[in-house]
C-alpha cells in the first residue's frame, strides 16, 4: 500500500480522496493555488503545499510544480481526481517515470480513450456496439440510399465539416432522402466550402447511460451497474441516478457483460466508465470512455456499498479485486444533484462569498462539498459547489428524500441552481422516469421561470 | 454569457491594472470587480506536517527565476495583498515555485548571502531545486539582508517568504 498520496486537484474531489486515504491509513498531501489557501482540502490534508497563482495552468495544471511538490513532500503516489490532469496521458507517464504510483489506468489506456476515433475503433474491435452509419463520407446518392436502408430510418445527415448542430438534416422516410441529401450537401458546400456528408442512425430519444468498471492489475474486472446521466444541459450533467429507470435486469446484465468483455480484451486496469447511448428500442451504442473517477461516482457507491476511491487507491497499489460479478448486488436507489454557483434561470455563473450555509442532513443524505460559511466560490475554477446525494429503498422514496433535502439546503450570498433542482424533482416526466437527454430543454420550455 | 467566455475575459484581465469592468451586450450585463480581499492567511492543519506552511504570497515581490514554473503573480486577482511586515520598511523575497531551498551552491560552499550583508540587484541569493533543476534566485532590488526565514534544505512552497531585507 502507498504511504503518502499527493492529490493533484482541489475542491470536493480533493476532500473526497483525503477522506478515503485517511480511512485507509494513508497520509495525504494537498496542493493548492494561492486562491485556495483556506480551502477544506488544504485544511484536512496531513501536509499542504502552495504550487502557484490562481489560474489553473499555473497551479493545478502546472506539471513541474506538482511533481516537485510530490518530491519535496515525500509522496509515493498521485491521485489526479477528475478534470485538470486526470486524463493527461503524458502526465500519467511522467508520474510513473518519476517512480511514483499513478492512481488511475495505464497511460496507454488514457491515450487510447482520449482520441475519440481511436477509442471507437478499439471498442468496435473489442465488441462494443457502435451507432450504425457510414464509416466515412458518402460517395453518391446510390450509396446513400443503400446505407440508409441498412442503418434504418430515421437517419441523420451530417456535414463532414459541420459542427455544433449546423449542417445536419434528419430524414424520416426513404422518399425524402435524395432531395434532402442534395439540399444538405449544397448548404454544406455554401456554409463550409465542403459538401461531403456522413449518414448515421438518428436516435429520437437518446438516453445517456454509463457503466462503471472496476479492474485490478491482475486481469479481474467487474462492473458496478449503470448510472443514468440523461439530465443534462448543453452536455453538462445536472442530476444522475442509479439504477436507471430505463433499464431492466436483463438489459443491465447485457450492457454490463459486453462492457466487461471489452475491458478484458484491452486489458483495462483501475476504474473507468463506459458511456453508452441507449435508444428507445433498448439498443445501446458505445459513445466514449472516461479513464478516471467521475463526479457522479457517489450514486454507484450508494447502491453498491463500495467506496470507489478506496478501490482506486487499493487497486493502483496492486491489491487484488477480490470480488466476483456475482458478489456485486445493487440495492435501493440513489440520486445526485449537482449544486452549482449559477443563476437557476439563466445558468450564468455566480461566484462570490457564501454568507450563510446550511447543508441538509438526516438518514440517507450525503453532501460532498468544499463549501462552508464564508467560503468564497472563485471565478477561476468550475462552478460546482456541492454534490447532494440521497439514498433510499426505492426511486419514489429517493425522490421524496431529495425534495426534502433540497428544502433544507440553504446557501446565501451567491446564486445556486437549487431552485432548478426543486422544479426538476417535481416535473412529471422526471418523476415518471420517462425522459431522455432533452428533458432539461423541455422543462425550461414548460417552466421558463 | 457562457463559462468559457467568462473565463476568457478573466484570463485576459490577469496581470493588467483593470480593477473593474462593466460589459453590456444585449440583455446581458456583466459587472466584474477584480482584486477581492485576501483569504484567511493561516492554514490550520489537522495533523502534523513535514512541510512548513506560511501564508503564501506574503509579499508581492518574487524574484525572476530561470525555470518555467509560475512567475511572480503580483497582479493576479485572488493573490493576497502584500502583508504588513513587522517592520514597514522591510520586504521579503519569496519562492517563485515549490521546491527545496538551498543557501549555497553545494554543501562545501559558503552561503550565497548572510544576515547583515548588503546585496546588489541581480545577486544570487539562494537555490530552489525543482524537478532536479537548480534554479538560482536573484535579488530583484538591492537591500540589506536582515533574516533568512527558511532552514537550508527545507521544502518551500510557491510564494513562501525566504529572506527579509531592508532597502539599502
Amino acid at each position: 500500500m502507498f504511504h503518502r498520496i499527493l492529490i493533484a486537484n482541489r475542491g470536493e474531489i480533493a476532500l473526497r480522496v483525503i477522506r478515503a486515504a485517511r480511512e485507509l491509513g494513508v497520509e495525504t498531501v494537498a496542493v493548492h493555488s494561492t486562491a485556495d489557501a483556506s480551502s477544506l482540502h488544504v485544511r484536512f490534508a496531513d501536509q499542504s503545499l502552495c504550487i502557484g497563482p490562481p489560474p489553473s495552468k499555473e497551479s493545478y495544471l502546472n506539471i513541474p510544480a506538482i511533481l516537485s511538490a510530490a518530491e519535496v513532500s515525500g509522496a509515493d503516489a498521485i491521485h489526479p481526481g477528475y478534470g485538470f490532469l486526470s486524463e493527461n496521458a503524458e502526465f500519467a507517464e511522467m508520474v510513473q517515470h518519476s517512480g511514483l504510483g499513478w492512481i488511475g489506468p495505464r497511460p496507454e489506456m488514457i491515450r487510447m480513450m482520449g482520441n475519440k476515433v481511436r477509442a471507437k475503433e478499439a471498442m468496435k474491435e473489442a465488441g462494443l456496439p457502435q451507432l450504425p452509419g457510414s464509416e466515412g463520407v458518402v460517395q453518391d446518392e446510390r450509396e446513400l440510399v443503400r446505407l440508409a436502408e441498412r442503418v434504418g430510418f430515421p437517419v441523420i445527415l451530417k456535414a463532414a465539416s459541420g459542427g455544433g448542430g449546423r449542417g445536419m438534416k434528419i430524414v424520416r422516410e426513404k422518399e425524402q432522402l435524395s432531395q434532402m441529401y442534395r439540399t444538405a450537401s449544397a448548404e454544406a458546400l455554401a456554409a463550409f466550402g465542403n459538401g461531403d456528408m456522413y449518414v448515421e442512425r438518428y436516435v429520437e430519444r437518446p438516453r445517456h447511460i454509463e457503466i462503471q468498471i472496476v479492474a485490478d492489475e491482475h486481469g479481474s474486472i467487474v462492473h458496478l451497474g449503470e448510472r443514468e446521466c440523461s439530465v443534462q444541459r448543453r452536455h453538462q450533467k445536472l442530476l444522475e441516478e442509479s439504477p436507471s429507470p430505463a433499464l431492466n435486469d436483463k438489459l443491465r446484465e447485457r450492457m454490463g457483460r459486453v462492457a466487461v468483455e471489452a475491458m478484458k480484451k484491452v486489458r483495462y486496469n483501475n476504474l473507468g466508465t463506459i458511456e453508452f447511448l441507449l435508444d428507445e428500442r433498448g439498443d445501446f451504442y458505445f459513445m466514449e470512455m472516461n479513464t478516471r473517477i467521475q463526479v457522479e461516482h457517489p450514486v454507484t457507491e450508494s447502491v453498491t456499498g463500495l467506496d470507489l476511491i478506496k478501490e482506486q487507491i487499493r487497486l493502483a497499489a496492486g491489491e487484488e479485486l477480490g470480488r466476483t460479478q456475482k458478489s456485486i448486488v445493487l440495492k435501493g436507489h440513489a440520486i445526485e444533484c449537482r449544486v452549482n454557483a449559477e443563476d437557476p434561470v439563466s445558468f450564468a455563473p455566480s461566484p462570490g462569498l457564501i454568507t450563510a450555509y446550511n447543508p441538509p442532513g438526516g438518514l440517507g443524505v450525503r453532501v460532498d462539498s468544499g463549501a462552508y460559511e464564508h467560503y468564497r466560490v472563485l471565478p477561476f475554477y468550475d462552478s460546482m459547489v456541492a454534490k447532494l446525494i440521497v439514498f433510499a429503498d426505492s426511486r419514489p422514496a429517493a425522490i421524496m428524500r431529495m425534495r426534502r433535502a433540497l428544502e433544507e439546503y440553504i446557501v446565501e450570498g451567491i446564486k445556486t441552481n437549487i431552485p432548478f433542482h426543486k422544479k426538476l424533482l417535481v416535473y412529471d416526466p422526471f418523476v415518471q422516469g420517462r425522459y431522455d437527454t432533452r428533458l432539461v430543454e423541455k422543462l425550461l420550455a414548460d417552466h421558463p421561470n | 454569457m457562457d463559462v468559457d467566455k467568462l473565463k476568457a475575459i478573466l484570463e485576459t484581465l490577469q496581470g493588467t491594472d483593470v480593477t473593474r469592468l462593466t460589459w453590456i451586450s444585449g440583455q446581458e450585463t456583466l459587472d466584474l470587480r477584480l482584486g477581492h480581499p485576501p483569504p484567511a492567511t493561516t492554514a490550520v492543519h489537522a495533523a502534523p506536517m513535514s512541510a512548513p506552511i506560511t501564508a503564501p504570497g506574503a509579499a508581492a515581490s518574487a524574484p525572476a527565476a530561470h525555470a518555467n514554473p509560475a512567475p511572480a503573480a503580483a497582479a493576479s486577482p485572488g493573490q493576497p495583498a502584500p502583508a504588513k511586515a513587522s517592520d514597514e520598511n522591510t520586504f521579503t523575497v519569496n519562492s517563485p515555485f515549490v521546491g527545496t531551498f538551498y543557501r549555497s551552491a553545494s554543501p562545501d560552499n559558503p552561503p550565497f548571502v548572510d544576515a547583515g550583508q548588503v546585496v546588489k540587484k541581480g545577486q544570487v541569493l539562494c537555490i530552489v531545486e525543482a524537478m532536479k533543476l537548480m534554479n538560482e534566485i536573484e535579488a530583484e532590488q538591492p537591500g540589506r539582508l536582515l533574516e533568512v526565514l527558511v532552514q537550508n534544505g527545507s521544502p518551500v512552497e510557491y510564494g513562501e517568504p525566504l529572506f527579509r531585507f531592508e532597502p539599502a
